[in-house]
């Protein structure tokens, strides 16, 4: 799924409306368009008439068509949710996505969400991360929507890779499914110096023609039928996910071994690059000294 | 005709680029276009190059996206119009 953030930046509420529902019809003629919408008036008993009891409920009807309403939800949450079975996932009004997702801009009132950019990393990435800025609905018949989004990494979740494989056409034949999920470690050991995030930088275009060719040659392998890898990049945060590899196999043993060779050679052979951040320092983990494993 | 450097990491940092054109064109080999690329970068050659001026081991050297290194001719290997190269450190991903 790929992700578009919109932020209003001192436009009223109508063009901001008018913008989203362009969006999302220009999405929709190329795929499935999920649509998060932040409004912090949504508490608690504001939505009783829907909620006839217990923290999560959902209204379903014909053909699948369902409301929902409930709690604990986070935006992070909402978005991977979408991920499993949309194309496009649109969220608006959540200035602090805007270092993850490309972002459309509606408005050029700059001083809207500068608070947002404090830090150093994220103030990067986040004028990275403007996909456009625009003043009205209309100045989106000159900028090519989908084909500009689809130019930007993609958004991927375990759960989204595993419905990618498990609707492998061969997927019949698969009785197993491993999969291996490489993480944001805070601490090597209780007092070491606390990770704050890792930065990852790739050699566009190469990387993903190494790792397309590491799933093809893989996938090659006798009883197994399909693999995904996935490796984010940019900044990712202490305790978020950075990789995973899926495998669909015939049998456990197939699928256990080339889910190990998989990230193995991931790491071994994709030109991505990690720095490390923690709260005293910051370096390239291939120069780490010694006393940083210490 | 000029031929680009694509640098990372660190090697990135002590270039103050992540892109830099040198003066190596079709006919000349990698090599040229490394001593083009740390004639004007001591901190890179330091980082990449032994005190003897040999590659150092952990350094990689992709031309269009293959390691030349492992599967061409090494440094000697001769650069084509419009080549991409590509040096970097220990890749490390995950």
């Amino acid at each position: 799924m790929h992700v578009l953030g919109i932020l209003g930046r001192g436009v009223d509420e109508t063009t901001l409306d008018g913008v989203v529902d362009r969006a999302v019809d220009e999405l929709a003629q190329d795929g499935r368009v999920g649509v998060i919408r932040y409004d912090a008036t949504i508490a608690d008993g504001t939505h009783e008439t829907l909620t006839i009891g217990g923290d999560v409920t959902y209204g379903l009807g014909a053909d699948g068509d369902w409301t929902a309403t409930g709690t604990g939800l986070s935006v992070q949450d909402a978005i991977d949710q979408l991920a499993t079975n949309c194309d496009y996932g649109v969220v608006v009004g959540v200035p602090s996505l805007q270092r993850r997702y490309p972002t459309l801009i509606v408005g050029s009132d700059a001083d809207t969400d500068r608070a947002e950019s404090n830090d150093r990393a994220h103030s990067l990435d986040h004028a990275q991360n403007t996909l456009a800025t625009i003043d009205s609905p209309t100045d989106l018949d000159t900028l090519a929507l989908t084909t500009a989004l689809e130019s930007t990494e993609p958004h991927r979740t375990l759960e989204s890779l595993v419905s990618e494989v498990k609707h492998s056409p061969q997927a019949p034949r698969a009785g197993a499914i491993a999969t291996f999920t490489g993480r944001v470690r805070q601490k090597d050991t209780e007092d070491d110096t606390p990770t704050e995030y890792l930065e990852f930088e790739k050699y566009e275009g190469v990387a993903d023609e190494r790792m397309a060719a590491l799933e093809s040659e893989l996938e090659a392998r006798e009883g197994v039928f399909a693999v995904e890898l996935y490796h984010r990049t940019g900044v990712v945060e202490d305790g978020e996910d950075i990789v995973f590899v899926v495998v669909l196999a015939g049998h456990r043993e197939e699928a256990f071994r080339t889910v190990e060779d998989g990230i193995n050679r991931l790491k071994d052979e994709v030109p991505l690059f990690k720095k490390e951040v923690t709260i005293e320092d910051e370096f390239w983990v291939h120069e780490q000294s010694k006393s940083h494993h210490e | 005709m000029p031929t680009e450097w694509k640098l990372f990491a660190d090697l990135a940092e002590r270039a103050g680029d992540k892109q830099v054109t040198v003066d190596a064109s079709a006919g000349d080999t990698v090599d040229d276009a490394l001593s083009e690329l740390v004639a004007d970068r001591p901190a890179v050659g330091d980082r990449v190059l032994t005190d003897d001026g040999d590659l150092r081991s952990q350094i990689n050297v992709m031309r269009n996206g293959t390691n030349v290194l492992v599967e061409e001719d090494g440094l000697e290997t001769v650069l084509e119009e419009g080549d991409e190269l590509a040096l970097f450190p220990p890749v490390s991903g995950g």
